[in-house]
């Protein structure tokens, strides 16, 4: 007997537990369904078994109802009614299961009370799931960094794993911020993108996919916690990267200090003065070019120099020297007269541009000259007339009075040049041939610039200052003509426009300056520069 | 041909050899038509055709005056027991769908005949599509072909249906259950499975 009454005991425990297990799921059940249906009657399918109930506000007896259901429209069966106080909302619900409910057909179930009906509905059962949430949830940290492996158990539902979806919700412990995933079918997820070294709590929820079969969503599994994995970055790590960088930065700035003149010439050239070269023009003339040229040694640069910075000077050849010595002190004092006559004039006729050349006295025995040659042609073989088309300069080294007569050209110092102009009588003229006859001497060839040096003779040139030519310098761009000028046309020629680089050639129509009569039309002579 | 023979070691100058490489080339190139399908045992297949027959019984269930027809049509049950259908064999389980199938084919064909509204029709097309594929895919899984009952025997029960919508609801929860348990639990599928 006291074996029997165990055993029962056993049993009747065992039942006891399971009601309540199947309670605990089926009361929540009922709870949640009483807040989310509308209908008046609910139903729900768990384990194959339908259940519908019903609210009751006042205090009735389940005996009042009578419940009864058919399939396709068959005979009528009965159900028995129970009743359910719920503890959380303190309410009273009627229900009925119906055990071993077919599927994929229509069930009409009704309720009376007393006689008159209550509630009428019309449903299929396998539209109207309520599962039981997933078990054995799982919160596993995988091998990296922000990820984290879930994993649960499907219903314990025959034919209808492969139609379930899963909902699986995540949040930070004690964040109410969750995320949610959807999975279809499969009872595994990995969570990503996930904080490192942080605690997360995961639910999970199940309801069929709605294709074969639809229900409603099963409630919340129980947190499970887990942990993610803690982020690489050591903070001995971190500690190590600012060392060697710390360490790399001092080694930088060393090697920059102990380069840094090379360096700031590199990034910061100087800019190259010419200070050393002039010194004192600087600092003690302040930049005055003009009164540190006088200041400096006069032997060097000379007084009266008149620079014409339009054209650089062109290189000359100097084929041979003459001496100065000898002759230049004694011409010099002859000369003066001259040279002061000569300034008187070129003041007077200093007056703009003036067409009109002032002969020096000195010249008029040149014009003379001049008139014969014209009149007599031939005798110009021979030259005093400077042949338009020669274009070469040679100088030749001459002695004493050599230049009386001479065709050939004597230039050089201003003595050969003296020689020349203070005899009388004989006239040489300087003939100035350019050098390098690149041009013939003949009228056709007058295509080309040559531009002669001077075609007329009448030129008289006192030459100032201590053995110095002053020679007029034609550019032809294909070669220099040298001639001799005097000084004092030097600053006539500067106002005339001298220095063009307008190469015409019309030989013929190129006309001295000389003799005040300034070609504006086209083929201007262009002037080397003269010294 | 001279490749093939060295492959196969196969000497083709003797009539045995000639012979014997001729069926090596006629195995190779079978003719299609005896070569058996692939079998489908993804249910994502029916479960497609499912939701196309979800779509046309909801846009069906709103249209009730318009479509109500005066004949009756035959459709078969679909009501599901599950302790009854456990008990069933494969045989018996094949027989019943592709019955069902047959007479769920015919009631909407006689549908396509009749006047109906565009909508309608897309509807009824695709279903019948539907189930040529689904005879397909049991074809495919090795299910017995529809056996018409012979004159002695009982046919299956059947149920009858005045409105299309109601038709539809039929389609709809046939495919949803005999069909899809029958394709769940098909014995090709589970071959390899323990």
């Amino acid at each position: 007997m006291t074996k029997m009454s165990d055993r029962l005991k056993i049993v009747f425990m065992l039942c006891l537990a399971f009601v309540t297990t199947g309670g605990q799921h089926f009361e929540s059940k009922v709870a949640q369904l009483l807040q989310d249906e509308t209908e008046d009657i609910k139903c729900f399918v768990e384990l194959k078994d339908l259940t519908c109930f019903w609210e009751e506000e006042e205090e009735r007896n389940n005996l009042q109802y009578t419940f009864t259901y058919s399939y396709e429209n068959k005979n009528k069966m009965a159900c028995v009614v129970s009743s359910l106080s719920l503890l959380a909302s303190n309410k009273t619900v009627f229900f009925c299961k119906l055990p071993k409910t077919p599927f994929f057909t229509t069930l009409d179930v009704q309720v009376f009370r007393d006689g008159r009906m209550l509630y009428s509905r019309s449903l299929n059962a396998e539209n109207y799931l309520f599962l039981d949430p997933p078990r054995n949830l799982t919160v596993l940290s995988s091998g990296k960094e922000g990820q984290l492996n879930v994993s649960w158990l499907p219903p314990l539902l025959k034919y209808m794993d492969d139609s379930m979806i899963y909902e699986v919700r995540y949040a930070v412990e004690g964040s109410n911020m969750g995320k949610v995933e959807v999975i279809k079918v499969s009872t595994m997820l990995v969570l990503l993108g996930l904080q490192s070294d942080t605690r997360y709590k995961v639910w999970v929820r199940v309801k069929p996919d709605g294709v074969a079969y639809k229900g409603y969503w099963s409630a919340w599994t129980e947190p499970v916690l887990g942990v993610t994995q803690p982020s690489d970055l050591d903070p001995l790590i971190m500690v190590l990267v600012l060392f060697i960088g710390l360490i790399l930065c001092l080694l930088s700035m060393t090697v920059i200090l102990s380069h840094h003149k090379f360096l700031l010439k590199k990034l910061w050239p100087d800019i190259p003065t010419p200070e050393h070269k002039f010194p004192g023009l600087f600092t003690v003339c302040k930049g005055d070019f003009k009164e540190w040229m006088s200041q400096n040694n006069s032997s060097m640069w000379g007084r009266s120099v008149q620079v014409y910075t339009e054209e650089l000077p062109s290189p000359l050849e100097v084929l041979s020297e003459v001496s100065l010595t000898s002759h230049g002190t004694s011409q010099r004092e002859e000369r003066k007269p001259v040279e002061e006559d000569e300034e008187k004039e070129s003041e007077r006729s200093d007056s703009g541009l003036t067409d009109r050349w002032r002969e020096p006295p000195q010249a008029h025995w040149l014009m003379e000259q001049l008139r014969a040659l014209q009149e007599n042609p031939q005798s110009l073989s021979q030259s005093l007339l400077v042949q338009s088309h020669d274009t070469y300069v040679t100088l030749n080294q001459n002695s004493q009075g050599d230049g009386e007569r001479e065709v050939d050209d004597v230039f050089e110092e201003t003595l050969p040049l003296q020689t020349l102009f203070t005899t009388t009588g004989t006239t040489s003229l300087s003939t100035s041939h350019s050098d390098l006859g690149s041009l013939q001497q003949s009228s056709g060839s007058g295509r080309l610039s040559s531009q002669s040096s001077f075609e007329y003779p009448n030129q008289t040139w006192p030459p100032k200052g201590p053995g110095y030519t002053y020679m007029a310098v034609a550019d032809s761009g294909v070669s220099m003509d040298y001639s001799p000028m005097s000084s004092s046309r030097i600053t006539e020629l500067g106002r005339h426009r001298m220095y063009t680089n307008d190469y015409k050639n019309e030989i013929f129509l190129h006309k001295w300056p000389l003799f005040g009569e300034h070609n504006k039309s086209g083929s201007e002579s262009c002037m080397g520069p003269v010294w | 041909m001279g490749w093939l023979s060295s492959v196969f070691c196969v000497n083709p100058l003797t009539r045995k050899g000639l012979f014997a490489l001729l069926l090596m080339v006629l195995e190779w190139t079978r003719p299609g038509l005896s070569s058996p399908l692939r079998p489908i045992c993804d249910l994502r297949v029916l479960d497609h055709f499912i939701k196309e027959a979800w779509d046309a019984e909801a846009a069906l269930r709103a249209c009730k005056d318009a479509c109500s027809i005066a004949t009756n049509f035959t459709v078969p049950l679909t009501r599901v027991d599950f302790d009854v259908w456990e008990a069933m064999n494969i045989e018996e389980q094949a027989q019943e769908v592709q019955s069902g199938i047959h007479v769920l084919n015919e009631a909407i064909s006689s549908l396509q005949a009749s006047n109906q509204t565009d909508v309608l029709q897309s509807h009824i097309d695709a279903s019948i599509n539907n189930i040529a594929s689904i005879r397909q895919v049991l074809r495919s899984l090795s299910i017995p072909e529809y056996v018409p009952p012979t004159s002695d025997g009982e046919d299956k029960e059947m149920q009858k249906v005045s409105s299309i919508s109601e038709l539809f609801q039929v389609h709809i929860n046939f495919l949803r259950g005999k069909v899809r348990l029958l394709l769940a639990n098909a014995p090709v599928c589970h071959q390899g499975v323990s």
